[in-house]
Formats: C-alpha cells, structure tokens, sequence
C-alpha cells in the first residue's frame, strides 16, 4: 500500500512507576496514510498523547514495531531518531514550547537550519510562512512572551512545517487558546492539509475533530473505533458535527 | 511546617549541589585559615624559636688572631645587651660538601659540643648515640629537611683540598646560621672530634664567635652599624681575612620572606575560591526560587512570611557554610603537617602546630558571613513574590529586549549562535565567571612563573639574590698574586672571560654598607643596576635602592665611603636592586677602592667557561695554579643546592595552585552546566523535538561557556604574564628590589592557557553529557 506514511504493529508502552507497571498503549495495529488528517480521539488517560508520541518518534515503544515508509523508526538510537523528527516530522504542542530567549523568527529558523544550509533560502520561507498562518512582519521579531495564544501557536505550526515534514503532529493545539484562536489555529492546519500536508493531531474536542477525515478512537489503549469522514468544508459543520457526534456515542463517550 | 523543617526540605532537593558548596567553602576556608596562620604565626614563630633556642640576637666571628677584648667589651657594654658570650670557634671561609643533589660550598664555622653556653646552645632534635666521640658531628635540621642527610650518615667537608668525614649524631634545631640562607653554616663537633680537627687545621682556622642577646631584638641591625662606626673592618691588606656578622632580624626577614610570599598566594587564592562558593551559591539560590516558586505561593497563602521563607533559604547556607567551614578548618590541621615541612625547609626550624582559636573562627566566620550575605541578598527576590503570582508560575527571570546573535543575520554555525545567545542572556553570570577564571588563571600562572624562574631556569632568581652567576669561582691566596692569577686563568683553555667580584665592608655616607668590588662590571652576568649605570671610572660607585632610600642620595649625588679609617667622595652612577643584605649594597671598581686601600686587588675571580666542564676546569686550574689559589668553588653546583630549599618549596606551592585551580575550574563548571541543564531543561526538550541530537545540544551548551572561560583564561594568562614581575616587585620591596625582572616565557604560559582551556571543554561535555536523559518525552510529561 503505497499511501501508507506510518504502520504500527502490536505497538505497545508501559509505564512503571514505583513498581507499578501501566499498560496504556496495548497491541495496536494503525496505518496513517498519506494526505490524511487524522483526528486520534480519547478521553483523559486513554493514551491517545501516548500514541502521538510514540508513531512520531518522540517516544520508543515498549514493544511492537513503528515503520515509516520502509524504516522501521521503532528501533533507532535517540540520535537517530532526532534525525528522524528533523528531517520527517513536525510538532505542535499543546503548551506551544516557543523557545522563550528567541524571537517568532528565530524559533522558526531554529527549527529550520537544522537541516538546511541556506540562511537566505530558510528565512525566506519562514517568512513566507509566517504570512501564510497571518502573523505581521512586526509579530516575527517579538518573543514568545509578547504574542498572544493564538500567534503564538500559529508560530508553533510555522515551526513545525518549516522543514517540510512528511507528518505534522498536533498534540490538542488549541488546548490553551480561546475560541477565535483555536479557529484561526484550525484555519490553518485544514489549509495545510488541503494543500496535501498529513497530519496527526490529538484532541478530546469535537468541534477541533471535525476537521479531521479520519478519527480514531482509543480507550484503555486499545483502538475501539477508526471513522473515515469527508474533507472538511466550511458551511458544512452540521452534519459533519452530527456524524461525529454518533460516532463518540458508539464510542460509549 | 518549622523553618527548620523547610530548610532540610530545601537541602534534600539539591544534594548534587549541596556536596560541591561543602567542597567548595571547605576548600576556601582550609585555605584561608592555612594562610591566615602561617602569616600571622611567622612572626611571632621566629621571635618564639628565637627565645625557646635561647638564641644569639646578633653573632660575630673572626679570626682569632683579630680578636682583642675591646671587641668583646663593645658589644657586652652596649646599651640593651642583655648577656654576651665570646667562644672559640673553627673557621672554614670556604668548604664543601654534599647538599641535595650537588655540592655546596659555604663559609662554615664548627662549634665544640660540649661547651656549655648560654647563647644558642646545642639543642638537638634528634640523635644517634651509637656514633662515635671522636667522629660526632651535629647538623643544621635543614640539612635533614633540604640536604638528605640522615642519622648514622657520613659528612664529608672538603677544605683546603683536604677531606674531613664524620658521622652524623644529631640534627639541631637554630635561628641563627641554621640555613644556607646566610652564606655561613653553623655545626656542632663532638668534643674530640673538635679538638682533633683544630689540632688537624692549626691557628689559622682557629676563629672567636662573640655572641649577644638584647632586650629589643629589632635593635640587632643598629648594634653591628654602630660596631662598624667604632671598628671599621677593612684595612690594608685585611680583605684576605675572615670576618662574618649576622643579626636576627636579617635572618627572619631572609628566611621569612619566601614563607611569607607562600602565605599571601594562599590566602589571595582562598579568597578566588570563596568568590567562585559565592558566585555557585548564587546560583543555587536563584534557581532554588526559580523552581519553587509554586510552593512558595502556596507557603505565602497558608501564611508564612516573607521573613520565613528567607530565612529557609538563607538559613540552609548558613548551616551550609557553618557545616564546611568547620570542615575546612578542621582539614586544615591534616594539611598544617605538609605545610610545616615546606616551612622546616626553607627556615630549617621545627614547626610547631599550636591551636589558633581565633584564626579558625575569623576563618569559618569570613565564610560564613560571604555565603549568608550572598545567599540573603539572592533571596531578597521572594519579597516581590505575591502569592498569586508565584501560584500561577512566578516571575519571569529574564524579559529579553534583544535578539541577540540572529539566526536570520549573524554569522556562524548553527550551535554557534545559539550559543552566542545563552551567552548574551546570562551575561551577569557570565562575567562572574569570567573573574573566577581570570582569577585563577593569574595565579596559575603566577605560580608557573615563580617555579619557572626559581625551581628550573634559576638566573633571574639568583640575579634577584645578588649572586653572580660565574661557571667557578677561585680565591687567590693573596692579593699580590689575584692578578698574575687572573691573568693566567683568562688564558686557559675553556675560559671565556674571567672577572674579580669581591665584597669588602665600608661607610657609606655614615651607614654599614657592604661594597661589591669589580675590576670591570660589564664584564659580570648579573647587571643588577636597573637604572643608570655600574660605575666604570675610580671616581663613581653604584648604590642600591635600599641605600638610596636609607641616605636619601640618588644618580647625579655624591657620596662619602669610609673604610680601614680612609675616606674617599664618590658620584653615584647608578641605582642597583638585590635581596642580600637587606638590598643594601654599593658597587665600586677596583680602582675605585684604591683611593680608600691603596694596594686593593681583590681577591675572588669569577671565571666564565665556555665549552668546559666545571669539574675538568677545577681539576685543570688545580693542577696548574693550584698553590696560587686558596679556593676554587663549582659556582653552579653551590647555586643548585643553595636554592634547593626554595625550589622544593615553590615546587610544592605551583603544585597547590595548579590543583586548586583543576578542583575550581571542574567544580564551577559541573555547577554551571548542571544547573543550566536543569533551568533550560523545558528549552533542551523542545529542541530534542524538533530534531536536535543530544552531541549538538552538548556542543551548544558547552560552546556557550566556551568563549567565556577563553576570555577568562586570556585575560588572567596576560595579567599574569604582565604584571608578576610587577607584583613581585610590589612582594619584594621591602626586601631592597625595586625591579623584578623575572623571565617570563610566552611559549609556556601559552600552554598552560591552553591545557586550561582544554581541561575547560572536556569538564564541559563531561558534564553536559546529562543532557542525554533529557527528552522530549519529558516536555508531556511536564
């Protein structure tokens, strides 16, 4: 299956604490496919921010197996797997993690020389990019200190696409924003994705997985629902509102 | 929850820190109280040995046949002498034998053991009964300390080509020509051993040692000047003749004075170790509010005070820093043993470890005060703290107004510039660091420098004494032959140049100065005249600073020298610098002393080898002039065992200085480092996120340092190099230099610089290497 970006294989993570031993991830078996922007949903603890950062590389499984395209990422040291996310993977996190002692444009391009050599050519684009999620040229030389929630998220996505990433992971993106910034933050994602850009995202919000084409439901770490919905259009958040909505009352949510 | 209970709370969290503070203030306050002692003690040390020993305050030895009771009569009628004594004594103006690792050749004078005296009596440290009567001889404790001699072992003293060997019975312990210092050793004879010896040499070894004790010791210099005023030594034809004089006051100060620059370089380094305590309790103590500061909106709400919450903080350095003190000045007593043999060595006395209450306390309170001041003043912050701020986060540590070192626009590697930005941001901190560094890169290089110059290439430092540093030396037996002898000398083969450098003692201007004598100046290796010139024509002299100083004349003056009762106007052409005689010294030609004794000669010829062996040359001059010469001295040989004392000593220092500087630079570093891990570890994890490896973080971290330990290390490796002489000069000056000019070799403090450096990085990445338990897994976890 040539569109699969990311395939899973008894994918499973235990926590041990205090010899305690947690099972929050158990067998999983996913395929995320290319283009796709799918929506893992959950409620608290079902390990659906587990997942996300196990399939980005972030985290190693306990067992199982994680392939992207035909490397198996699930067995690489910690170096190499940050050399995976730079070169594969983008991140947003909930909590934003703007490197605080950076301007907007400097924590973009921290991100961004990483793997390029051209300054010109990288601050370009950043740029370029900035402007596309509606962030002024004034806001790029502010620290994270000075935007407000939804710029500096929409800086965050700037940051995690800057490399051109297979997968943008999202890890509940508007979790600390309001709502006209959670649907300027979401504007964005649906316009990257329209534009062919994947996209894993986390959330326990309907409303922000409506934006997803495929959700994905976890309890007790195990997958109990994976729903295949249109893509998302504006005007038409009724029905896709209603389909979801049935979807998370199978789920028991 | 008590105060008590918050700050046993507070110290749990941090033990990493908490083990290095305790090493760091221990080591600051072990060597401040070392210091303190040894300096406040050296003092007191020498009068007490002086009065425990019963020790002469001045001594005089001449011939015997010089000798008249008028001479013994000065000094028993002089006002504040409180006993004399005249004995007599055997007199060897120039002897050799092994010391170290080389041959010394000093003046000596041997005293019979088993007369009773009152004034420096025999007072052994230890000894060995079993050697016989008629062998027993008894050694200066510095020939233990410094010359490797041991009981039961065999002494042999070449005079006169003729070797006299005994057996070591015992070691003495005495202020008064205990060391080589004085250019004249004092040893003990066992009754029939002296009596054979004199039988053995005749009259004209045969010597009188008048002795005198006073109620002011500090007046023993006036003594001999007003001796000197009544008998003027030299007289025709007299230079030939032996006669020493010594006071205790010279013998503190020159036994002293290496001591005591020992002392201030420990003390100067305590004070760089408890700066760079404060500079890391400083740190501890913001990134302690920094990372409770939760807890300290949640304290603040149940209702503690501000004043409690200090004082928690507060009051854990206090315990801290009392709990290391207490270490350090408890450790310093292991290490007063180590110090006390430096000390033996260089003054050849015993010392002795007494309890310093005082000393100890203003040590642990110096500490305790610096840390609690520190750590007060830090945790001042918590008052601007509001409860619901500090619940919700707290303050902000920093709120950046500049990009500094863009990544759009600086130029530079990556890692690079982030590193130029955490050096921008911590710029306070930075630059504490910076003085850390250059603080004890100074004094490494300080330290590297003395040892240079006194430890292994010697000539600066013997230069500085006032020796001249000639290959031999050759006495001529008198000085109707010095010249046909100097002559003869210059043309044998290996002989580069050969000089005449005599010291005769005259008046100058009323004052009792030592004259070195020269047919010609230029012609000697040490050029101790540092402004103007060493005279040339019959009608100049050169005068010291000392002297300068003393009879307040200066380059462009003239002045009166009196000697054997002439007296002749010099013009002063030059100004000179050296620490024998208390700096004090005038130059005079040859010629020049003709005006005051007319057949002067002078009687000592240094003689410069070129492409010879010492050895092979004083067995050839032996050979062929031998009959001429009384004496003929391995200079070199004298000069490395002569010096041994000094350069073991400093040896040991360089030794401390450059380990307290490793523990200072590993200890700040792992502090540094580990407590940025530990503040930008939220920065660290978004980076691992976004891609960068754990090496690049490590470099990053480390680079941040990098540039500012460099800057550290150039600044204090210039000051050092620039300014030792400098403070040298400042060390000495009381000791008559006015100049240092010590050798300092770039090459050599360059890489020491460097290895600094080196030792700097690899601490660095050592540490750093935390950084690989940081992920990004930890920022969810958060």
């Amino acid at each position: 299956m040539q569109n699969v970006w990311l395939k899973t294989e008894k994918l499973c993570k235990t926590f041990s604490s205090g010899g305690l031993q947690q099972h929050v991830l158990k067998n999983l078996d996913i395929r995320l496919m290319k283009g796709d922007f799918t929506v893992i949903m959950g409620s608290s603890g079902s390990g659906k921010s587990t997942l996300l950062y196990a399939l980005s590389g972030m985290d190693k499984p306990t067992l199982g197996t994680i392939h992207f395209g035909d490397s198996e990422i699930s067995k690489l040291n910690n170096d190499k797997l940050a050399i995976f996310r730079r070169n594969n993977c983008g991140f947003v996190f909930q909590q934003i993690h703007l490197l605080d002692n950076m301007s907007v444009l400097d924590n973009v391009l921290a991100s961004g020389l990483l793997i390029s050599r051209n300054k010109k050519e990288t601050a370009a684009r950043a740029k370029q990019l900035l402007t596309e999620v509606g962030l002024t040229e004034e806001t790029w030389r502010k620290f994270p200190s000075q935007l407000s929630g939804g710029e500096a998220q929409r800086a965050g996505i700037v940051r995690a696409l800057i490399n051109k990433p297979a997968i943008l992971f999202a890890d509940e993106p508007t979790g600390a924003l309001n709502s006209a910034a959670s649907d300027s933050v979401l504007d964005v994602l649906t316009k990257m994705n329209q534009t062919g850009q994947s996209i894993v995202m986390v959330t326990h919000d309907i409303k922000t997985a409506m934006r997803g084409n495929r959700i994905l439901f976890l309890r007790d770490g195990v997958i109990r629902g994976d729903m295949s919905l249109g893509p998302y259009q504006k005007g038409h958040s009724a029905e896709r509102q209603e389909q979801l909505q049935d979807f998370l009352s199978d789920m028991r949510w | 929850m008590s105060i008590l209970n918050l700050i046993k709370a507070n110290l749990r969290k941090g033990k990493g820190t908490v083990v290095s503070l305790i090493l760091l203030i221990a080591a600051a306050s072990l060597l401040l109280n070392v210091g303190l002692t040894i300096i406040s003690s050296m003092s007191s040390f020498y009068e007490h040995k002086v009065e425990e020993l019963s020790d002469p305050h001045v001594v005089m030895m001449m011939e015997q046949s010089d000798y008249k009771q008028e001479n013994g009569d000065f000094f028993r009628n002089y006002d504040g002498v409180t006993a004399t004594e005249v004995e007599s004594i055997l007199v060897m103006p120039s002897a050799t034998m092994r010391f170290g690792d080389s041959d010394l050749n000093t003046a000596l004078s041997l005293l019979d053991a088993d007369t009773d005296r009152k004034l420096g009596p025999l007072k052994l440290i230890e000894k060995l009964d079993s050697v016989p009567d008629n062998e027993a001889i008894y050694l200066p404790y510095s020939y233990n300390r410094s010359g490797g001699y041991k009981l039961g072992d065999s002494i042999t003293i070449a005079y006169q080509d003729k070797p006299y060997s005994y057996k070591v019975a015992g070691f003495f312990e005495s202020t008064m020509l205990g060391t080589n210092n004085m250019g004249l050793i004092k040893m003990f004879l066992s009754g029939a051993a002296y009596e054979a010896l004199s039988a053995k040499l005749g009259g004209d070894a045969r010597g009188i040692l008048i002795s005198a004790a006073m109620q002011d010791m500090t007046r023993s210099t006036r003594i001999l000047d007003d001796y000197h005023k009544v008998y003027p030594l030299v007289s025709e034809g007299a230079t030939a003749k032996f006669h020493y004089m010594a006071d205790i006051e010279s013998m503190k100060q020159v036994n002293g004075l290496t001591v005591n620059m020992i002392a201030m370089i420990l003390v100067a380094f305590a004070v760089v170790i408890v700066l760079a305590a404060l500079l890391v309790i400083r740190f501890r103590v913001s990134n302690m509010i920094k990372d409770s500061v939760v807890n300290i909106g949640v304290l603040k709400a149940l209702g503690y005070t501000n004043r409690q919450i200090t004082s928690s903080h507060v009051g854990q350095f206090l315990l801290l820093s009392l709990l290391a003190g207490v270490i350090g000045v408890e450790l310093s007593y292991l290490f007063f043993p180590q110090f006390g043999n430096i000390l033996s060595t260089l003054t050849g006395l015993l010392w002795e470890q007494r309890e310093a209450v005082v000393l100890n306390l203003i040590s642990i309170l110096f500490v305790m005060i610096s840390v609690t001041l520190v750590a007060l003043f830090t945790s001042l912050r918590v008052r601007k703290l509001h409860p619901v701020t500090a619940l919700r986060g707290g303050l902000k540590t920093h709120s950046f107004k500049r990009n500094y070192f863009s990544l759009e626009k600086a130029r530079g590697g990556l890692q690079l510039l982030h590193a130029g930005k955490s050096i921008m941001i911590n710029s306070k901190q930075n630059l504490m660091i910076t003085l850390i560094m250059i603080a004890v890169t100074f004094a490494s290089v300080f330290s590297l420098a003395l040892y240079d110059n006194i430890a292994r290439d010697k000539t600066a430092f013997i230069h500085l004494v006032g020796a001249e540093t000639s290959n031999v030396a050759v006495q001529a037996k008198s000085e109707a032959i010095s010249g046909k002898l100097k002559a003869a000398i210059d043309g044998m083969d290996g002989v580069q140049r050969t000089a005449m450098m005599d010291t005769i003692t005259t008046m100058v201007d009323g004052q009792s100065i030592f004259a070195y004598v020269s047919d010609d100046f230029a012609k000697l290796d040490n050029q101790m005249v540092y402004e103007g010139r060493f005279p040339k024509f019959d009608n100049e002299i050169a005068i010291s600073w000392a002297v300068s100083k003393l009879i307040d004349k200066g380059i462009g003056d003239t002045v009166d020298v009196e000697t054997g009762g002439a007296k002749h106007t010099y013009l002063v052409t030059g100004m000179s610098q050296s620490i024998s005689n208390m700096g004090q010294a005038v130059y005079l030609t040859a010629s020049g002393v003709q005006h005051l004794i007319p057949n002067y000669k002078g009687l000592l010829i240094q003689v410069y080898l070129d492409g010879m062996t010492n050895t092979q040359f004083i067995t050839d001059v032996k050979a062929k002039y031998g009959a001429m010469a009384s004496e003929v001295t391995d200079v070199d040989a004298t000069i490395d065992s002569q010096s041994s004392i000094y350069s073991t000593a400093v040896a040991a220092v360089m030794g401390i200085v450059l380990v307290i500087t490793v523990v200072v630079i590993v200890l700040i570093l792992f502090m540094v480092v580990r407590t940025a891990l530990l503040k930008r570890r939220r920065d660290f994890g978004i980076m691992k996120a976004t891609g960068y490896t754990t090496s690049q973080l490590m470099n990053q971290l480390t680079f941040s340092y990098m540039p500012i330990m460099l800057v550290g290390v150039m600044i204090g490796g210039a000051l050092g190099a620039l300014c030792t002489n400098g403070i040298l000069t400042v060390l000495l000056s009381s000791s008559g230099i006015h100049n240092v000019q010590f050798t300092i070799k770039l090459p050599m403090i360059t890489a020491l610089c460097i290895a600094l450096v080196v030792l700097a990085y690899a601490v660095s990445m050592t540490a750093a290497y935390r950084m690989k338990h940081i992920t990004p897994h930890g920022l969810i976890t958060e």
